[in-house]
């Protein structure tokens, strides 16, 4: 591995962006220098302050998406009141609201088409873990499907929350830098219109959690049914 | 049953049919003779990301150039199965839930829920509950109303009404807040009762909200209501018959402004609204323009119901005084073991039911929101958890509106159904 | 409070209720008083051999069982009959008891006219989920039996377009309010994940839209080359 030398490949790339053998930016080997790192807060700062937002909007975290966007709680002051809906001229989206998995593919979609640079914020329980939604038919947490940046917990979030997790993401911006370029904006091609975490991943993030353990009587005993979840489950 | 016309004098195209088939308006394009040329319908997708269709809903469409020849939606990008889930909860244990499916008048959901199981339990509320919740169905009907006419608005290009229209939902979220302590999810009703009483104060704050909204409702309905470009892209829009109305199951709003004054606080009344001095407001052509004017009188009169309200609010318990239904006070389960045992027992075992099934339907704001209960003998969890969702019902009849009209049209249509799609989907 | 009763109470939590002895939905053709909803009264004298129960539920609320082969003929009569015109189709559902038990089709019907409200069920044994459209008298009912058919499995014969509504179209675990359908679902997560994340176009397009238009992948001819008229 040659130290110095602008890398374009993307050799063990692992889910989130980060890569593990890839170095150096488009300046040589990664050192900030005065040059850089004027540019790097130029760059950031007109970044972070002008972010268009693609409101994934689905349920009630929508809602006070809008509210956020409205009159008293004003995105505008932080350069977002334009929405972008498409998401070809979107920054960061976000995703406010339950995602079940007939919606998957479109969230996952729309995230491809997203060009670089580009943020996630999961707003919400249900977008962040599935909230109480523990159902055969709710995405357990959108980072699941796509790489998310800042998760913002709330059933809803208030709107001062939506705004501390945009504030986040623009922390997250100023800490950027182009000779680190490459790491940032590492995408595999290959896993364009696929999940973003792997089976063990999914695995590990959506297992049963307190309440759905327990909650799983009904009221009717004799159902018929069995209620543990299935051991031999189809693969 | 008192109702009253909505008559507006704005002059309406004179070949406008009463029984709502599709007029001539300039913006049609108009037939002429087509040239040799082959043309191919085409086809369209809207959504469900898309900023107009109001949720998570899909409408494949066929073109002919600009009008929709047939239009298909699709929906169930938000299903969340709220119906099995509340198979695995108890009684009380259901009502955080009922917030999240409309998530525009969650507490119209909390006490529809809360009365289908008493109903089913033949439990009778006190007094105060009663009152109380009417104030609160009120007040969210005007909430979800606001949220409608403010969407509607921005649908068809006026962005300052969804302005004004938040700026009032802010203040009604802080009543919420300070009833409930959450601006949009509330659970505010438990079976038998309330989750708590109404703080100091708060009749107050509700009252001065009463005292300005009027004046704010009339500066959005100056922007709107004789508004050139909103009468030209709602007027004739998307009409229907009464009869087709009803058929095909058309309620609330959409359903009286073709004429028919089906309200179910009148035809099917609850909590004492027949006590209440309020009127249905009914439109005549049964199009866009005329739900919008039927909405917009409805917050009126929710207003009066609301004034009403508050003047009659009895004292007296909130909760029912049954120690098999409400919980001990919490100073006492502080205090004392059995009321410690009693409040384990009621919150773990929850409350048993009767055999038996129950359908509640009211006015929910976008139509009869109506709830089916199941339950087993000594059930503490529902055997089935129906929801009629009004807004179902209502997008199913879009096919029919949007034929032949153009495909702005058709996001106008879709805007003035009034639609959730949290609902929708369950 | 018996030490006793406390952890009787807390085991409550895993256990529930202890349930009566079973009855079937129908009641067995038991009629309670039928008093004071002239449409049952009505229906007893005139289907009074399709009818196999009646019960005053909740109170107020009238429930008739009907045989599920006559379904459409009751619900044509009372639609259409002077004194019920039952205008309205409030809900059309289904409930499944679960154990084997047959599953009740529930219609929930409302007369604008007389400001009546009615309840017909139609039980359905599990092997024989099938039972006749009420479309052509309620256009309501469209999507409310999609509905049914999507979450239950009920075949509504003659429903003019019979397909998923909520789940997505080619949906393969099964139908989900039924109570051997578990919560999570059938699949695992990981799978479940996967198969979301299809991405064929004719995933998204359901037979009758492709036909619709043109073919949403293809290019226009362009006009002047040799794909195109030229």
């Amino acid at each position: 591995m040659e130290e110095g030398r602008a890398r374009m490949g993307l050799k063990d790339v692992l889910p989130g962006g980060g890569t593990s053998s890839v170095t150096g930016g488009m300046f040589g080997d990664g050192s900030p220098t005065f040059l850089t790192s004027k540019i790097d807060w130029i760059i950031n700062w007109s970044r972070r302050n002008s972010l268009w937002p693609m409101p994934f909007g689905t349920a009630c975290c929508a809602i006070e998406m809008m509210a956020s966007a409205a009159s008293n709680y004003d995105l505008a002051r932080f350069g977002m009141e334009r929405m972008s809906f498409s998401p070809r001229q979107a920054d960061v989206l976000i995703c406010a609201g339950r995602v079940p998995y007939k919606l998957a593919p479109v969230l996952r979609r729309i995230w491809d088409q997203m060009p670089q640079p580009k943020w996630c914020v999961s707003m919400g329980a249900c977008a962040s873990s599935g909230g109480v939604f523990d159902v055969y038919s709710m995405v357990q947490g959108i980072d699941t499907i796509i790489p998310v940046d800042v998760y913002v917990p709330g059933c809803p979030p208030r709107p001062e929350g939506l705004i501390y997790g945009l504030m986040m993401i623009q922390e997250k911006i100023r800490e950027e830098s182009l000779s680190r370029h490459f790491e940032h904006r590492a995408e595999d091609p290959s896993l364009v219109a696929r999940p973003h975490a792997n089976d063990a991943q999914v695995v590990g993030l959506t297992g049963p959690f307190g309440n759905s353990t327990q909650q799983e009587e009904l009221s009717n005993k004799e159902s018929g049914a069995t209620e543990e979840p299935p051991e031999e489950l189809i693969p | 049953m008192s109702k009253r016309t909505v008559e507006f004098n704005v002059g309406r195209n004179p070949e406008m049919g009463v029984d709502g088939s599709v007029v001539d308006s300039p913006i049609l394009p108009f037939d002429m003779p087509e040239p040799d040329l082959g043309t191919e319908n085409m086809l369209i997708n809207i959504g469900p990301q898309h900023p107009a269709t109001h949720g998570v809903l899909r409408l494949v469409c066929e073109l002919d150039g600009e009008t929709v020849k047939r239009v298909i939606p699709h929906i169930g990008y938000l299903h969340s199965s709220f119906e099995k889930l509340g198979e695995y909860r108890t009684w009380n244990q259901i009502v955080p839930l009922t917030d999240r499916m409309d998530y525009l008048a969650p507490l119209i959901y909390n006490c529809v829920y809360v009365m289908t199981v008493e109903k089913l339990m033949g439990i009778e509320v006190t007094e105060r509950c009663k009152v109380v919740r009417v104030i609160c169905m009120e007040m969210d009907r005007i909430f979800s109303h606001l949220l409608w006419l403010g969407t509607t608005a921005i649908d068809v290009g006026a962005f300052t009404p969804f302005l004004y229209a938040f700026q009032e939902r802010e203040r009604i979220y802080q009543l919420h807040e300070a009833f409930t302590g959450a601006r949009i999810t509330t659970s505010a009703t438990r079976v038998g009762g309330m989750m708590a009483d109404l703080p100091e104060g708060w009749t107050t704050g509700l009252q001065d909200f009463l005292d300005t909204f009027p004046d704010t409702l009339e500066e959005i309905d100056h922007l709107l209501t004789r508004n050139q470009i909103h009468i030209g892209r709602s007027q004739g829009i998307g009409a229907i018959s009464a009869e087709d109305a009803i058929n095909s199951g058309f309620t609330g709003a959409n359903l009286r402004a073709c004429g028919v004054d089906y309200d179910v606080r009148k035809d099917q009344p609850y909590y004492d609204y027949e006590t209440y001095d309020f009127e249905i407001p009914v439109g005549q052509y049964g199009d866009c323009y005329d739900r919008y004017l039927c909405r917009m009188e409805e917050m009126r009169q929710s207003v009066s119901l609301l004034r009403q309200a508050l003047e009659r609010l009895p004292d007296g318990p909130i909760d029912v005084e049954d120690p098999n239904i409400s919980l001990p006070s919490k100073t006492d389960c502080m205090s004392d073991m059995e009321s410690m045992i009693h409040h384990f027992k009621l919150i773990t075992e929850g409350i048993p039911a009767p055999e038996g099934d129950c359908y509640m339907p009211i006015e929910g704001s976008k139509g009869e929101l109506g709830m089916y209960i199941v339950a087993e003998e000594g059930g503490t969890k529902p055997v089935r958890w129906r929801i009629r969702p009004p807004s179902f019902v209502n997008l199913s009849v879009l096919p029919k509106l949007a034929e032949e009209h153009l495909v702005s049209d058709l996001i106008m249509i879709n805007a003035s159904l009034d639609i959730v799609l949290g609902e929708i989907d369950r | 409070m018996t030490l006793d009763e406390t952890k009787a109470g807390l085991d409550a939590v895993e256990e529930g209720p202890h349930l009566s002895e079973r009855s079937t939905g129908s009641l067995d053709g038991k009629i309670d008083d039928p008093d004071g909803h002239p449409s049952v009264v009505a229906l007893l004298l005139r289907f009074g051999d399709s009818v196999s129960g009646h019960r005053v539920s909740a109170g107020t609320q009238h429930v008739v069982w009907i045989d599920s082969v006559r379904n459409l003929e009751v619900l044509h009569w009372l639609r259409d009959d002077q004194d019920h015109q039952y205008d309205m189709i409030s809900d059309i559902t289904a409930v499944d008891y679960g154990a084997g038990r047959p599953i009740d089709v529930v219609y929930q019907l409302f007369s604008t006219v007389h400001k009546r409200a009615l309840r017909i069920r139609c039980e359905l044994p599990l092997d024989g989920l099938e039972i006749d459209s009420v479309v052509e008298l309620w256009s309501a009912a469209n999507w409310l039996e999609r509905e049914v058919y999507d979450l239950f499995g009920v075949t509504f014969r003659k429903h003019p377009d019979l397909r998923r509504i909520l789940m997505p179209h080619d949906y393969e675990e099964g139908h989900p309010l039924r109570k051997d359908f578990p919560l999570r679902g059938r699949f695992s997560r990981a799978e479940q994940t996967r198969r979301a994340l299809d991405q064929s176009v004719e995933h998204s397009y359901i037979a009758e839209e492709m036909d619709l238009g043109r073919d949403p992948q293809q290019a226009a001819p362009i006009i002047g080359t040799k794909d195109g008229d030229g």
